[in-house]
């Protein structure tokens, strides 16, 4: 009797690390369903939408400018934040400061990327913690499946001003 | 030789009949063709021999035995290379040392003989390190005298100044790049040890008027 019960726990044990690994592969190699909350990429994405994240852009050097990427939070490595690459490294970024007649321009390092969110007013990114580096992003989201009536690929940027460099 | 050749067969058969299923009878098959039947309890066969009839038999025997080597592969594919990446990402792997930034701990020899290092990835799963660890990063991407590291960071050097490409090139690392930590040295056997948690004196992190 007590052999049965044992015997069917170690099943369950054996069943729940299989389907763990393969669940942890999954993510790490090829993708999953994120679910984003907060409001620092309206409209594109709203709190509690369910998206759609691969991750083999990253191992390939495929993000771009533009890209909306799920990365690890510089501030605290245990969380994560979901932000539009701005800028790639090497590339020229436009700090507005305090006034529009004193225009700061900084360089994006190497190895690193400029996050900005869509809601440039209620969003902590790039320009609160700087350029973050590359090795810190963990997947590129490109398809919204939640809510329905928003069912598809994602939206540009509403920003465009913040792309061009001059 | 007709004899001969019927009997071996038969005994081929009622053996084989004996090993799969020794008390369950199985049902009689009809060829269709009125040739002479020998019955052996177990097997029907037909004779004079229909070579198409063995041919299926035979093709069919060796087609379950290729279906079920498949399936332990697949078997054995989905679930031992899963759970092996998994343990390799998330617990523990090997690596070789490349280099003299961290000499006189690692690789004292130089390029004769480098040293292999276990990396724990499981120590650092909730991102604890403390000063003195030797860490492996993540490959990324100031020249202040006296740097503060921000919160969420970390500072890391090569043990051999001068030498080393790291915090000093680079400034402070974000703890999110934090791959695992070296906890022992498995190769060559002579150098097996525990790598220590050491702290250079002259390193000590500085005080400032804040704290």
């Amino acid at each position: 009797m007590l052999r049965g019960v044992l015997g069917k726990a170690f099943r369950l044990a054996g069943y729940t690390i299989q389907y763990g690994c393969i669940a942890h592969c999954a993510f790490e190699y090829v993708g999953g369903i994120v679910m984003c909350s907060g409001p620092s990429m309206e409209p594109t994405i709203q709190n509690s939408d369910i998206v759609f994240a691969e991750n083999l852009s990253r191992h390939f050097y495929g993000i771009q400018r533009g890209d909306i990427v799920i990365a690890k939070s510089p501030c605290d490595p245990k969380s994560n934040i979901c932000k539009r690459v701005i800028g790639l490294e090497g590339d020229k970024i436009l700090n507005t400061g305090t006034s529009d007649i004193f225009k700061n321009r900084s360089y994006v390092p190497t190895g690193h990327v400029w996050l900005e969110g869509d809601n440039l007013q209620n969003s902590t990114d790039s320009r609160y913690y700087g350029p973050i580096p590359y090795g810190l992003i963990r997947g590129r989201i490109f398809f919204k499946i939640w809510p329905f009536s928003d069912f598809g690929f994602l939206r540009d940027s509403p920003n465009g001003h913040r792309f061009s460099d001059d | 030789m007709r004899a001969c050749a019927c009997s071996s067969e038969a005994a081929r058969l009622s053996s084989q009949s004996v090993l799969l299923c020794p008390s369950v009878r199985e049902p009689e098959r009809t060829s269709g063709r009125d040739f002479g039947q020998i019955g052996r309890g177990y097997n029907i066969t037909t004779y004079p021999f229909s070579p198409k009839k063995s041919g299926r038999k035979g093709m069919a025997q060796s087609q379950g035995w290729l279906r079920r080597y498949f399936k332990a592969f697949c078997k054995g594919f989905f679930v031992a290379v899963p759970v092996a990446v998994t343990f390799l990402d998330r617990v523990a792997c090997v690596a070789r040392v490349e280099g003299a930034s961290m000499q006189p701990s690692l690789n004292p020899g130089g390029s004769q003989s480098s040293d292999v290092v276990l990396l724990n990835h499981w120590k650092v799963r909730n991102f604890e390190v403390h000063r003195g660890d030797i860490v492996s990063l993540v490959t990324i991407g100031h020249k202040n005298r006296l740097v503060k590291v921000p919160r969420g960071h970390m500072w890391v050097e090569g043990d051999h100044h001068g030498h080393s490409f790291d915090s000093n090139a680079f400034g402070p690392v974000s703890l999110g790049l934090l791959h695992a930590h070296a906890t022992h040295i498995l190769w060559p056997p002579e150098r097996w040890q525990r790598l220590k948690s050491v702290l250079p004196p002259e390193r000590f992190p500085v005080p400032t008027s804040e704290e």
